[in-house]
């Protein structure tokens, strides 16, 4: 479960993350160049944009005064970003464009901005459904269920002669936004590409260069169309891809367009909970923790109750993670408010979550017979100093200790005799 | 005239407003050429772009009789054609501004021999806030405002009521109005404009090096100025210009009701129409009288 968070958190961080040999390939590539530095943080873009022109050396101390006694925690981040990402050893430099666009004179035939979302979105949905129930879905997708079976390895756990279910990371993967699951998928796509015999390297340049404008590999394409990133064209001779906003969001980092989303859930302080879709994934969502309770054509109602909360809470999702559901996809009308999300509700929420977890267990040992009132005040000091005794009674001399001190107090215990 | 309380900024995203001045009186006199000035102007422009997906540049030209959009980064046409050699930005930017001094120039009337006419600052200045008003309405999610007035061209002191209602109804929308006057002296206006609406106002001392002025002090987005030195100014001038003359003064006649300055002593005020020059029971009775008799 943790591992999904940290993908979430930043697809930049992979980047940094490369060994220098090949970061330093990537920049050969204009748009990479590019796309890293929409990918930093505000004042790291600033500090490139300033030395940009800059030959000589610049020294640290130098770059240090330009920020106020407040932002010195700011400037440390920005900085440390840049040497990770060799930005300050290596020079941006700008090379050709690489492929080739589409010519201008067949503009007229694209699709508009709106349809491009829609389908995008479209795409995006039916995926996911199929990745979380394959028997549900109508449509079909030509992804290669080889492919389906990397994706879904660590969202659903498929037991014998059993319908596949999903696991807690899966649950959590359901509650990101959106552009937090397409990281976890594009990333499982590419750490899987060695196994298909397409280079990483390339595939990570190829992704960065669709947040731009491109055309490019015929297989990979075509997975990606089933993504939802991209929409392909057919012409006559030729075909043509054009990339979604998906595909444009992969850039942008992670703060920028989750706030810049709309919403269409309201929360209600009676525990109502309305939410303004349409679509057939956002239902399955909902259900994961509320009780739904009728279905119109623009408008889902729910219920949070204790059962589907409790329900949602089996399943290894936790009120953290549902409140902070309810936050990112409020309405824009509730949104304004604050809190968005009542705090009546959030609270409950809480609370009830809290409520499952009022019992906590402890591994432990239990002696009792002591041969004498000795041994027995021997053994609890013996356990008091492993900070391990957890209960005594010492009227009738039975002692309970944690189970990683029991050999201490056993030991001890050999030595009386 | 306190500056504005600096407010939280969540994001870098911003929409920039510059005002570009084609004054051609002031151009032809000055020693930097408007060309080499524009190249280093578009260079920045393109970084501020570059720099995030969402950040938008809107460009207003600002001649001595009218003033244009010349550029919206956020409009279709700008980036549906590149014609091979020069990126859509500057060939539409430099298009639409061939076109406005084409028309400017027709508008043109005489001038006072001598004299270099000020480009109309006031006009630019308030097509910027209406350009950001309809951003500010177009719903919550709109990038963080902010204007920059590219000026060389001396104050026109008979603007100094239009850009005076700019300023402070940029302040009111709290968006700053950064100033980076390029001429020879400071130009008040623009000083005032920054200091009020908390801005920055920077004088270049060489403008060779411009697009690294432009690209260190104007790029900083309004999240990164809270952690950033910059540029302070050193002193404002806060003189104003009578409205009888539109000359600048150093001392002069403030009517007491409606704070309209005067060069010279009147007898009525011109803007509310207050009768000055009697004593202070007069005006009281006669607002008496009034009263009772509405």
């Amino acid at each position: 479960m943790p591992e999904v968070r940290i993908i979430a958190k930043n697809f930049m961080d992979m980047v940094a993350s490369m060994p220098a040999m090949k970061l330093d390939k990537l920049y050969e590539n204009a748009f990479i160049c590019e796309a890293i530095l929409r990918s930093l943080p505000p004042l790291a873009k600033k500090y490139v944009l300033q030395l940009l022109h800059i030959d000589g050396p610049v020294s640290a101390k130098l770059l240090a005064e330009w920020v106020l006694p407040d932002g010195l925690s700011k400037h440390k981040v920005a900085v440390d970003r840049l040497v990770q990402l060799r930005v300050f050893v290596e020079a941006l430099d700008s090379g050709t464009l690489p492929r080739e666009s589409m010519p201008s004179n067949i503009t007229v035939r694209l699709p508009t901005l709106e349809d491009l979302e829609t389908y995008a979105l479209a795409q995006w949905e039916c995926f996911l459904l199929h990745l979380i129930s394959p028997s549900h879905v109508d449509k079909t997708l030509n992804i290669s269920s080889s492919l389906m079976k990397v994706f879904q390895r660590r969202l659903l756990s498929q037991r014998d002669r059993e319908a596949p279910k999903l696991t807690e990371s899966g649950f959590q993967f359901l509650l990101m936004d959106t552009n937090a699951q397409l990281w976890y998928i594009i990333r499982e796509y590419i750490s899987n590409s060695e196994e298909r015999g397409v280079d990483a390297g390339d595939l990570i340049s190829f992704m960065l260069e669709l947040s731009f404008h491109v055309i490019g590999e015929r297989n990979i394409i075509k997975d990606l169309a089933d993504l939802g990133l991209v929409k392909l064209q057919q012409g006559r001779k030729e075909s043509w891809f054009i990339p979604t906003k998906l595909a444009t969001n992969l850039s942008v980092s992670m703060t920028e367009s989750s706030s810049r989303k709309e919403g269409f859930i309201v929360v209600e302080t009676n525990f109502r909970v309305y939410a303004y879709s349409t679509s057939k994934l956002h239902c399955e969502i909902l259900r994961l923790f509320s009780r739904v309770e009728y279905q119109l054509p623009n408008l889902i109602v729910g219920a949070i109750t204790k059962e589907s909360l409790y329900n949602a809470f089996e399943n290894g999702i936790t009120a953290d993670q549902i409140v902070s559901f309810f936050r990112q996809n409020a309405h824009p009308r509730v949104a304004q408010r604050i809190p968005a999300v009542p705090e009546n509700v959030t609270d409950q929420i809480r609370l009830w979550e809290s409520d499952l977890n009022r019992v906590e267990m402890t591994e432990a040992y239990y002696y009792d017979e002591f041969p004498s009132r000795d041994v027995f005040e021997g053994a609890c000091d013996c356990a008091r100093e492993w900070n391990g005794l957890l209960w005594e009674d010492s009227k009738k001399m039975h002692l309970v200790v944690k189970s990683e001190v029991h050999p201490y107090v056993r030991d001890f215990l050999r030595r009386q005799k | 005239m306190a500056s504005v309380p600096s407010k939280h900024y969540t994001d870098d995203i911003s929409l920039l407003v510059v005002t570009l001045d084609t004054n051609p009186f002031f151009w032809s006199t000055f020693s930097f050429h408007f060309s080499e000035f524009l190249s280093q102007v578009l260079a920045f422009l393109n970084s501020i772009l570059l720099l995030g997906q969402l950040n938008q540049v809107v460009v207003i030209a600002t001649g001595c009789n009218s003033c244009s959009y010349v550029y919206d980064s956020s409009s279709d046409r700008n980036h549906a054609s590149t014609n091979g050699t020069m990126p859509a930005i500057y060939s539409n930017l430099l298009h639409n501004l061939d076109e406005f001094v084409a028309k400017d120039q027709q508008l043109t009337t005489a001038h006072k021999p001598g004299t270099v006419p000020s480009s109309l600052l006031s006009g630019a200045l308030s097509m910027a806030l209406c350009y950001i008003q309809r951003a500010f309405r177009a719903g919550p999610m709109h990038p963080q405002p902010r204007i920059l007035c590219l000026h060389g061209s001396t104050d026109g002191p008979e603007q100094y009521v239009a850009i005076m209602n700019a300023i402070f109804s940029a302040q009111r929308s709290s968006v700053p109005v950064d100033s980076c006057y390029i001429g020879s002296n400071n130009s008040a206006f623009l000083q005032q404009a920054s200091y009020i609406t908390g801005g920055i106002y920077y004088r270049p001392p060489q403008l060779d090096g411009l697009f690294q002025y432009l690209s260190t002090v104007f790029a900083t987005d309004l999240h990164s100025r809270e952690y950033l030195r910059l540029p302070k100014s050193l002193g404002v001038d806060f003189r104003a210009s009578c409205f009888c003359h539109k000359q600048t003064i150093d001392m002069g006649y403030v009517c007491s009701v409606c704070l309209s300055i005067f060069c010279e002593h009147h007898d009525k005020c011109s803007t509310c129409s207050s009768v000055f020059g009697q004593t202070q029971s007069d005006v009281a009775s006669a607002d008496s009288r009034k009263r009772k008799a509405s």
